[in-house]
């Protein structure tokens, strides 16, 4: 479904993108979100407790065939992405938890994912491909750490890097869903509503609860906001990759489907959940008067 | 009758009961030798939200003022004592332009950014400038102002003006499309950086710009301060350099823990703010501190920045900067790290809000009080003998008493109107000698503030004598919303007072009696807005059937505040 040509444009646009982000860090907000690991663990919760479950409760509810169920619970168990970083950004959320919480549940994936296939797939006998694993987090915290270190060298630098690589994170957003959608709107067209309802609903329904969890016990709305996307927004492209790696020929095309729609999806579901973060956050902002402050 | 200064006594060894006068003629003279003394030391930096920014050293804004020093009085043919206005917000362009002002001998005339039209064409008609720098967003303004008072030479500037190319680019792209701030400019104008060129390319001596200044004396007008009274009319305290020079060197004698050339200020406040402008511009820029210039801190996340990619070491501030700040989760997060203290004026500092800045910070935020008439310090907290709820001691060479109506002295710890003498005390009112009688009698500035003193020389304030509002440091003169509101066709009577408003201090309250077909709350404060600065238009809006009135028809406003406040408590 993705040409290698495409992929190497993509990491190459996730490269920049993520310098950007790195741009708009200090080694103080990663200080921050470690010393007070309260924010991570209730990710790790979220992203590795309620997001199979809510794939296990989407699987038992709706009358799906067996691949496709394969694909939902493959989705559920995926880690986060570097795409829940670029919408915590524009949500202002809080960036440094969030590449912390992507880091982790992908180093965390690495033994709890088969685990929690196994638990809920007693079944499946996946292999999970550490290289990609390896990738993600080269693809993640390199380009990070240069972003930091380049803001530290010269914010002006830093901040126009910052500014580039938010621009180029809408085009990115806007190119997965026109590049996507019309080379195929034949799978699109065939595919079951219940299908669909479960591509979409992991994503609204992942984003739903981690919000709610987060809130309840007491995280900062920022934080909230934050543990929200990392949960519902999973790494689409690994459980591609690891479905590719593990299956083969029609086997792994319809696998797929889910993965594929729910990366389509989770980009609209996400645009819309990031614009009522930012309204919330503005009407949160603290009145102050006009004039002298 | 009171000690003989008692306050003195807490000075410490290195405070003086009295400051020597600045060994400067001027302004300008002094702006060439503290330039020169910090050439190649960072002076200003524009910090905005998201983290562009621009620096100037002392050398470069030396050099860029004394080219525009050159074009305002070469080019534009202005004279000593013209009347220059500057309506920026904080960027590099305001230091350069105050500077190039007191070069040429011209007289500064800060205009707040966020006045209306009407409002900048009185404060026009009365100072008549005759040049004015102007921020690009604000140039619409202008020109309905200017509409029936021209100014005959009009600077234009931008925010990121003087930043490095990209991100100059990159803001004003920003501005223009994504914000739409900036407008087609109308009126016949010369961008900053175009005059400093020219002013450049005339290759003046610096003894030809000094010459400018030649014939200023200390106690010539600098500044042209606006402000309030009582009367409501807006009027221009005259600051002399000596005014300002003095008040700089008063408050920076009571600040020991300041090393030269060493500390970084972040200058929040507008500079176009009398406390900002002695304090941050003047005080910070006479040790070689780098100031961090903030165009806008609202949202308060807009300060993030300036606070990750600087090491500030000193703040001044409001009341309600504070308590925002005290309620932003990255703030106290990551307080900064190599802060000395905080100044706080403007407006009283609630002791709560001191108590957790102290909290969250682990440094103090020291209380001072003053009036624009008197460039405005007189009093502060000495560092280390911080007094909450106090608005400290008075400055050096500053002498401030609490006398009753008649002027006698009122008895330590006994409530009186404070009224204060020294250096700072500005010259009068431009063209209110009648004003000027009433504020200064016998060299003493009456305050209209009741305060007391308390054994050991320390203030507090306890009332205010006048009417006027304090909304979040600004003055708000209740006859100026009156006559805004009384003007509306569904008003019969309206009478304003200030209550209190949180963090704010105080919210503009109208007690307004409609006449013919009435007119809404939401109808009467959009009309407000198109009339008034947004701190102007009253919060809230109460009809009443009648006000209260004296025998002689005076609307009592006292009586209203006393009903507000019984109201409050109930």
């Amino acid at each position: 479904m993705v040409g290698p040509l495409e992929q190497a444009i993509l990491a190459l646009m996730i490269f920049v993108i993520m310098l950007g982000m790195g741009a708009s860090l200090t080694p103080r907000d990663f200080y921050l979100a470690l010393r007070r690991p309260y924010g991570l663990a209730i990710g790790v919760i979220s992203q590795y407790g309620f997001m199979p479950f809510i794939g296990f409760l989407l699987i038992t509810v709706l009358p799906l065939p067996d691949p496709i169920a394969v694909g939902v619970l493959i989705m559920a168990c995926m880690p986060g992405g570097t795409t829940s970083n670029i919408f915590t950004y524009f949500s202002k959320g809080n960036l440094a938890l969030s590449v912390l919480m992507t880091v982790t549940s992908t180093v965390f994936g690495v033994i709890l994912i088969p685990v929690i296939l196994v638990i809920y797939a007693a079944a499946l006998d996946l292999e999970i491909p550490r290289e990609n694993i390896i990738a993600t987090l080269v693809l993640l915290l390199v380009p990070v750490a240069i972003g930091m270190v380049m803001r530290k060298l010269n914010a002006n630098v830093g901040a126009v890097t910052e500014f580039f690589g938010s621009l180029l994170a809408l085009i990115f957003i806007l190119f997965l869903l026109v590049s996507w959608v019309p080379r195929n709107w034949q799978f699109l067209m065939t595919t079951t509503p219940a299908t669909y309802i479960a591509a979409i609903g992991l994503g609204i329904v992942g984003i739903t609860i981690g919000y709610s969890f987060a809130r309840a016990l007491r995280l900062h709305p920022r934080n909230a906001r934050t543990v929200a996307l990392e949960t519902g927004i999973q790494n689409g492209p690994l459980a591609i990759a690891i479905i590719a790696f593990t299956f083969a020929g029609t086997e792994a095309q319809s696998y797929m489907a889910v993965p594929a729609l729910y990366s389509l999806f989770i980009v609209i579901v996400s645009t819309l959940v990031t614009l009522v973060f930012r309204r919330a956050n503005t009407a949160a902002e603290q009145a102050l008067p006009d004039g002298l402050l | 009758m009171q000690a003989e200064k008692p306050w003195t006594a807490m000075y410490g060894a290195s405070v003086p009961p009295d400051v020597d006068p600045a060994p400067f003629q001027s302004i300008g003279d002094f702006i060439t030798a503290t330039s020169a003394k910090f050439w190649d030391l960072p002076a200003f930096t524009t910090c905005l939200p998201n983290g562009m920014n621009g620096t100037l050293t002392f050398g470069q804004a030396d050099q860029m003022s004394d080219a525009m020093a050159v074009y305002l009085r070469d080019i534009a043919g202005l004279h000593v004592g013209d009347r220059v206005a500057v309506q920026v917000p904080n960027c590099l362009s305001y230091p350069v332009m105050a500077m190039a002002i007191f070069k040429a001998g011209c007289v500064l005339v800060n205009v707040n950014p966020l006045y209306t039209a009407e409002e900048m064409t009185k404060q026009f008609q009365d100072a008549e400038p005759a040049a004015i720098l102007v921020v690009d967003m604000f140039a619409d303004k202008l020109a309905e102002a200017l509409t029936d008072h021209p100014i005959p030479n009009v600077i234009v500037t931008r925010v990121a003006e003087f930043l490095p190319a990209l991100p100059k680019m990159i803001v004003g792209a920003v501005q223009k499309y994504w914000d739409k701030t900036i407008t087609p400019i109308t009126i016949p104008h010369i961008r900053l950086p175009d005059a400093i060129a020219q002013g450049r390319a005339k290759s003046r001596s610096v003894a030809a710009i000094e010459a400018y200044r030649a014939d200023v004396k200390p106690d010539d007008v600098a500044c042209l301060q606006y402000t309030g009274g009582t009367t409501g009319v807006s009027k221009g305290a005259m600051l002399s350099h000596k005014n300002l020079l003095m008040n700089m060197s008063q408050t920076m004698a009571l600040i020991t823990t300041l090393d030269e050339g060493k500390e970084v200020a972040l200058t929040a406040l507008p500079l176009y703010h009398i406390f900002a402008f002695t304090v941050n511009f003047l005080g910070f820029f006479s040790i070689g501190a780098r100031n961090i210039l903030i165009p806008n801190p609202r949202p308060l996340t807009s300060l993030k920045r300036a606070f990750e990619n600087y090491k500030i070491t000193w703040m001044s501030g409001v009341n309600t900067l504070f308590n925002g700040l005290n309620n932003e989760i990255w703030f106290t997060d990551s307080p900064p790290k190599y802060l000395k203290f905080a100044s706080a004026g403007g407006m009283a500092l609630q002791g709560s809000v001191a108590a957790r800045w102290e909290e969250v910070t682990g440094k103090p935020v020291l209380e001072g009080y003053g009036l624009t008439e008197s460039s405005p310090v007189l009093t502060f907290n000495p560092f280390g003998k911080t007094r909450l709820n106090s608005i400290g001691i008075p400055l050096p060479s500053t002498d401030l008493r609490c006398v009753d109506d008649d002027g006698v002295d009122m008895p330590v710890g006994e409530p009186g109107e404070l009224i204060a003498k020294g250096p700072q005390i500005m010259l009068g009112y431009w063209k209110r000698p009648d004003a000027t009688a009433e504020t200064i009698q016998n060299g003493w500035l009456l305050t209209g503030d009741i305060g007391l003193m308390e054994p050991d020389g320390y203030f507090r304030i306890v009332d205010r004598k006048k009417d006027l509002i304090l909304v979040s440091g600004f003055n708000v003169y209740p006859n100026e919303i009156e006559d805004v509101i009384a003007a509306h066709p569904g008003v019969n009577e309206v009478a304003v007072i200030g209550v209190p408003d949180g963090a704010a201090g105080e919210a503009v309250k109208a007690f307004v009696v409609p006449q013919g077909d009435g007119v809404t709350v939401d109808a009467l404060r959009s009309y407000c807005k198109e009339h008034l600065t947004a701190y102007k238009v009253p919060k809230q809006v109460e009809f009443r059937d009648e006000l209260p009135k004296s025998n002689v028809g005076k609307i009592l406003r006292k009586d209203l505040r006393a009903q507000s406040i019984v109201k409050e408590g109930a």
